[in-house]
């Protein structure tokens, strides 16, 4: 997890922890864990969403023929 | 034919009249044939003899001017315009007057749908064939792109529609638009190197081909072999929003998702930011209110365990009591006091309880114990 998640990767993990506190098989303790790691996938994925900033950019015509290869 | 020259010393010259007329007569030798182009600068006039236009070479662009008597052409009755691929016949020729080397062309032929449908239909099965269009192949589109790259003719329509759709679902979406040429010989080499170019971008998730509506040869680059490999080879998810519905250029088989147009596309590569917002906050609420749920169930269980601990000591005391009450009651109903209470007494002497009247004789002092109170008494007989 030391690798930063995707959008939809933290969603899914929400998603998967909402099931699982549903189900209601976790208990006490597993159930704090689990909130705790779903309320910091929450704050990620809002967090990417207010970090976007919406742009148009326009890729030059010529650019693949000028630019170097990296 | 003879072609005369003068003399001027010994050098023989040709007037340009006699050379033209020498080229063309060598010219007119050359077979009768087939040449296929595409038809541009197309001139027909009513007072005209003929009816003249330029062949284009499909690949390279290389010219051939035709002229074709106006006659024959409209005898045809072809609504042949600029851009039309066709096959001529003809012949070579020179135009005298003004040495100019000419296609003299006897007949036409629109190179025909027919003959590009079949051409596409052949490759359609090659590509099938390879699994380039195989559903396994098929990538999910990423619910949140970084940044969307946007490949388009220079033409306003279709950027404009998928920019703005883009915009109004997820105004915080990045878009990368790369223009191209997307129609003509040149095409399908332009969009391959542009589709390369746009996939080698950082942080581009989803490359979008957008190209509005056109005739199916406009069409045509996007069912070329090149463009459909790049598509299918392109190392982010492809969509395809080329053309109307009911056109299906090949690369809408290779592409990851097909849209019917571009503002289709928007809404498949961007989410809608309100939904998923409402979508994070109802997570949340859920996940907040599931653990609450646990932990109340938790809290509810310990309530219960407490209560029935401080309950404990006074039901164990109970139950002594009841069980001391018990046997008190039986040592009650053992005593002799009960029995006293029935009218028995107790006659006792220094002896001890006197249970035979040959215990006592007549004179001796005996203790009587009653139900309440003793006395002190004389025996005055005693009877066997």
């Amino acid at each position: 997890m030391s690798q930063e998640l995707t959008f939809e990767q933290a969603r899914a993990e929400l998603e998967r922890i909402v099931s699982e506190l549903e189900s209601g098989r976790a208990d006490l303790e597993e159930a704090v864990r689990l909130w705790e790691r779903g309320e910091e996938l929450y704050r990620l994925c809002v967090g990417k969403l207010d970090a976007a900033e919406g742009k148009i950019e326009e890729l030059n015509r010529r650019a693949e023929a000028v630019r170097p290869q990296p | 034919m003879k072609v005369e020259a003068t003399l001027h010393g010994d050098r023989k010259v040709y007037s340009v009249s006699a050379f033209n007329r020498g080229v063309g007569s060598w010219l007119s030798r050359l077979p009768t044939l087939w040449i296929e182009g595409e038809v541009t600068e197309l001139r027909r006039q009513e007072g005209w003899q003929s009816v003249f236009f330029t062949l284009k070479d499909l690949e390279d662009g290389s010219c051939l001017p035709v002229s074709m008597p106006r006659t024959t052409f409209d005898a045809l009755r072809l609504e042949v315009a600029d851009g039309d691929k066709v096959h001529v016949y003809g012949r070579p020729e020179l135009y005298e007057a003004r040495g100019v080397f000419r296609l003299r062309g006897l007949s036409l032929e629109p190179l025909g749908l027919g003959a590009a449908l079949a051409r596409i239909e052949r490759l359609k099965r090659t590509l099938a064939a390879e699994g380039l269009f195989a559903a396994e192949r098929k990538r999910a589109l990423p619910l949140l792109p970084r940044r969307i790259g946007l490949l388009t003719g220079n033409e306003a329509a279709a950027k404009r529609d998928f920019v703005t759709a883009v915009a109004a679902r997820f105004p915080a979406a990045r878009v990368l638009v790369a223009e191209t040429l997307v129609q003509g010989v040149k095409a399908p080499a332009a969009i391959v190197a542009t589709l390369e170019a746009l996939s080698r971008e950082p942080e581009i998730d989803v490359v979008v081909l957008a190209r509005g509506g056109g005739s199916f040869e406009d069409l045509l680059p996007f069912s070329d072999e090149r463009v459909v490999r790049a598509v299918a080879a392109c190392p982010v998810p492809v969509v395809s929003a080329v053309g109307h519905e009911q056109d299906t250029p090949l690369c809408d088989l290779a592409a990851d998702v097909r849209a019917s147009t571009p503002t289709a596309a928007a809404r498949l590569v961007v989410p809608d930011e309100q939904r998923l917002r409402a979508d994070l906050e109802r997570l949340r609420a859920a996940l907040g209110r599931d653990t609450r749920l646990i932990l109340e169930r938790g809290r509810h269980a310990l309530a219960a365990d407490a209560q029935r601990l401080t309950r404990a000591p006074a039901l164990l005391l109970e139950r002594k009591r009841a069980g001391l009450d018990a046997v008190a009651g039986r040592l009650r109903a053992l005593s002799p006091r009960a029995t006293l209470e029935r009218g028995y007494a107790i006659v006792r002497t220094d002896a001890g309880i006197v249970r035979s009247a040959r215990a006592v004789a007549p004179g001796i002092r005996v203790d009587v114990e009653l139900a309440e109170g003793a006395l002190g008494a004389r025996v005055e007989e005693t009877r066997e």
